[in-house]
């Protein structure tokens, strides 16, 4: 355990990033906060929730897989070296939950993999729920990882206090920007922990959403009369942290053909369509039912955990009501 | 619009008409959604289509095609009989009302059914709902101005919206829903034959001399110009003999195709300027490559008049140049050197010769969200609603229409009426989003749709393959069967270039505007 000022978090970042690329949470033009690069945004040490998670640091909005012409090249597999600072607890989660789906069944995913190897995280415990639709303790996690993360911080006031949770935790602690700490340090993370704990207030009922999902109580009416309001935009979709669903497609290049797979969204019509103009999902109802059938119940099934980390950002992206917070509310009123 | 879009969360009716809000404004439609789920707002949906906005309505109006005028006249009707209409409101601001009486009191509930099919309870309940609200908003799309009494549908609009004092006060108003992203910009632009920017007339000898003046230039002409359905009916005779097209494809978007095509044919000189090659700049002895939008710096003018910067988002196409640039080098080459170095320099021009945009200033705009016009000076917030206090031109005039029947009506030998509209995946004439392969997959073909009554007595299943003819033309398309469109009324879409439903349609245009009517009789047979 160590301890870092406040004011040295900036000095670390620039220091850390001589060696590699580093990523955190910044403010675009004053208005956007995401998680861009060191310096083209701007960094002024909060840490709060970026709008779009830390997802798109392993898997991007758009990327190139494979170009074509004369020989296949399989593209973004170098392992480039990356520090993301500022990761929340929940989006770590998130990381871990599709670092396993990424390598289900012996099938590796080379683009995330390669990323994810190379990737550094310093997780950011939240002492408070950085927005009003935080809810990782009613989903099931909590404001602070156990394990998962290389660095996890605590705030305690004008400093946080640093714990590794790996090897390379351990060499990033020895950076001459974290100092010793004292005796003391070790009470007040508790208390910090223990103070968290409490502090949220966003209570949707995740687990009795569960438990109507897995005793079937929705029908088709439940999903069409919520489905009736969608506007087909696909928001809560892509800036879901476990959400990881692509389109592929080729666009000419200089010498051949160049290969991208691209977010895509589950609520789409044309995301299930079939060859023969079938569609499994063919009403925005049964799409919706979809989407929050497979983290709410099939997940669980598959994996032993919730899909939904919590983080509420369906519900800040969603125009019309209708993200995890919304779903599961209505689904604790049947 | 006269409001902003702000102001829809406070609104308590929306009565929209001509406008599919959910499929082309889906963010506007959210407004709405929740002003309805959350606030229990009323909403009037009019469309003769049971769109998804349709579905979300307290009331949907499924009147006929091309009816408006009649629906609004017999609203009116209802509202003066009931004495719901605003008196004092009509007596302080506006005028004419007389007349108006006079006019409407034809539109008794059983003249309206006849002409629109909707019967007297309905439209008693609409009347009421958006009368006796206090702040009640229309909101009108291209349903409504692309008629040949689009003019007077607008018209009919304002009336009713002054009738019941439903203008000049945040949350009411008269707001169309502008279709492309910069049309208000266009059209504030003087993009028009008959203004300067701000719509300051050229007929003007005064806004002529200040024109002149910023210019460097004498003899500006003082006689309108021609419209773009003006310059295609000139074209094919003969009397127009060069264009220059600038993002706009009217092989595809114009109608009656066959016509647009023959009148570009028989140019001497035709020029168009574009981001891709476009079914009208293969038709074009110079092709200008434009750069895109997220290439260049520049505003936009929304459908609330809130002028906005985008901001250059990636590297410039090599060979392109953004349309300010190729205009400033055309016209320098041609003899009128434009020295202009960006678009700030152009925007300090727009602000001193645009009374409306003289506070708009880059600077203001580099910080902001965007400032709404009229926005007369630079310590000025811009106006979120217009008409408050008094109307711009002082009293509110009213200008009763009488209906008037569309130009092609379906008959024995052309049965059923085809109307176009766009897709929520695609846009326009399809020249930006065709290009992408996940909306492609959503909407990747033009396709009928048809009521499944007609589709039982034609011998249709979905998918079937139709000959659908008009009496300009003939395209086969499959047929999609749903119950949101009424009998005997066929839908389609006007995105696809191998089968360009603007082959079919009518070019009738509305006297003022010149805006085309499109809609028209078409007969529909198996293959």
């Amino acid at each position: 355990m160590k301890k870092i000022k406040k004011e040295n978090v900036f000095p670390f970042l620039k220091e850390m990033g001589k060696t590699q690329d580093v990523y955190c949470p910044q403010w675009l033009n004053d208005k956007d906060f995401l998680f861009l690069p060191l310096g083209d945004g701007k960094f002024n040490g909060d840490i709060g929730k970026t709008a779009v998670s830390a997802k798109s640091l392993l898997f991007p909005q758009t990327e190139e897989i494979i170009s074509f012409g004369k020989e296949i090249i399989t593209k973004n597999t170098d392992s480039r070296k990356t520090l993301a600072f500022g990761i929340r607890p929940c989006d770590m989660k998130a990381i871990q939950f599709t670092d396993r789906f990424m390598t289900r069944e012996g099938i590796t995913d080379p683009h995330y993999q390669s990323k994810r190897k190379g990737m550094t995280t310093i997780v950011v415990a939240c002492n408070e729920p950085p927005s009003d639709t935080c809810f990782c303790i009613d989903a099931g996690g909590m404001p602070y990882l156990n394990d998962g993360y290389d660095v996890q911080l605590f705030d305690a006031g004008d400093y946080y206090i640093a714990v590794s949770g790996s090897k390379e935790g351990e060499e990033i602690l020895g950076d001459r920007n974290f100092e010793q700490v004292d005796g003391d340090e070790k009470e007040r993370l508790e208390e910090i922990k223990k103070r968290s704990l409490q502090s949220q207030e966003k209570k949707p009922g995740t687990k009795k959403a569960i438990e109507a999902l897995r005793d079937e109580k929705t029908d088709g009416k439940f999903w069409e009369r919520l489905a009736g309001r969608c506007i087909n935009c696909g928001g809560c979709v892509y800036v879901c942290p476990t959400c990881t669903c692509f389109n592929v497609y080729d666009l000419p290049s200089q010498d051949g053909y160049m290969r991208y797979r691209s977010w895509d969204a589950c609520l789409h019509a044309g995301f299930t369509k079939e060859t023969s103009g079938h569609n499994p999902r063919p009403t925005q109802g049964s799409r919706l039912a979809r989407r929050h059938e497979h983290k709410l119940k099939f997940d669980i099934i598959n994996y032993g955990e919730s899909g939904c980390v919590g983080c509420g950002r369906c519900s800040d992206a969603c125009p019309v009501g209708l993200g995890a917070i919304e779903i599961i509310e209505e689904l604790n009123n049947l | 619009m006269t409001n902003s879009i702000q102001e829809m969360e406070d609104a308590e009716v929306f009565l929209v008409i001509g406008s599919n809000t959910t499929e082309q404004h889906p963010l506007i439609a959210t407004r709405m959604i929740n002003a309805v789920r959350e606030k229990n707002a009323k909403l009037i949906v009019a469309d003769p289509r049971e769109t998804k906005i349709a579905k979300l309505a307290t009331l949907h109006i499924s009147h006929n095609i091309g009816s408006d005028v009649a629906l609004l006249n017999g609203l009116m009707h209802i509202i003066i009989k009931e004495g719901w209409e605003a008196s004092e409101y009509i007596k302080t601001r506006t005028e004419n009302f007389e007349k108006l009486k006079e006019v409407v009191e034809k539109y008794t509930p059983e003249r309206v059914f006849e002409i629109t099919g909707v019967d007297e309870s309905l439209l008693r309940s609409a009347a009421e709902i958006y009368a006796k609200n206090k702040k009640s908003m229309i909101l009108y799309a291209m349903g409504i101005t692309q008629h040949v009494a689009g003019t007077d549908n607008v018209k009919s609009c304002a009336n009713l919206a002054m009738l019941t004092g439903h203008v000049g006060y945040p949350s009411t108003g008269v707001n169309p829903l502008r279709g492309q992203v910069n049309v208000q910009g266009a059209c504030d632009m003087g993009a028009l034959p008959n203004v300067y920017s701000g719509y300051q007339s050229v007929a003007d000898p005064k806004i002529k001399e200040v024109f002149e003046q910023a210019w460097g230039v004498d003899g500006l002409s003082d006689k309108a110009g021609l419209t773009l359905t003006d310059m295609m009916d000139a074209g094919e005779r003969g009397d127009i003999k060069a264009l220059y097209i600038m993002g706009e494809n009217p092989v595809m978007s114009d109608p009656d195709s066959k016509h647009a095509k023959r009148a570009l044919r028989n140019l001497d000189f035709l020029v168009v300027q574009d981001i891709f090659l476009t079914e009208t700049a293969k038709l074009a002895n110079v092709v200008l490559p434009a750069s895109s939008f997220a290439e260049k710096m520049g505003t936009y003018t929304n459908t609330e008049r809130r002028v906005q910067l985008s901001r250059k988002a990636i590297p410039i196409m090599e060979g392109t140049m953004p349309d300010w640039k190729i205009i400033c080098e055309v016209s320098s080459r041609a003899g009128y050197p434009m020295n202009y170095n960006s678009p700030a320099d152009i925007l300090d021009e727009i602000n001193k010769v645009t009374p409306s945009y003289r506070g708009i200033t880059f600077d203001r705009l580099k910080d902001s969200w965007g400032i709404p016009w009229p926005c007369p000076h630079e310590s000025h917030e811009g106006t979120p609603f217009l008409h408050k206090d008094k109307f711009a031109r002082g009293l509110g005039a009213f200008d009763a229409r009488e209906y008037i029947p569309p130009p092609e009506v379906p008959d024995t030998e052309f049965p059923f009426y085809l109307i176009t509209g766009r897709v929520g995946f695609q846009f326009h004439t399809g020249t930006m989003t065709r290009k992408v392969s996940i909306l492609e997959r959503e909407e990747p073909q033009a396709v009928l749709e048809m009521n499944p009554g007609d589709a039982r007595r034609l011998k249709l299943v979905n998918g079937s393959k139709v000959a659908i003819e008009s009496r300009r033309g003939e395209l086969y398309l499959p047929v999609r069967i749903t119950q949101d469109i009424p009998e005997s009324v066929v839908f389609s879409t006007f995105h696809y270039s191998d089968n360009n439903i603007n082959e079919l349609t009518i070019n009738a245009v509305d006297p003022v505007a010149k805006i085309p009517e499109f809609s028209c009789a078409v007969s529909i047979r198996r293959v």
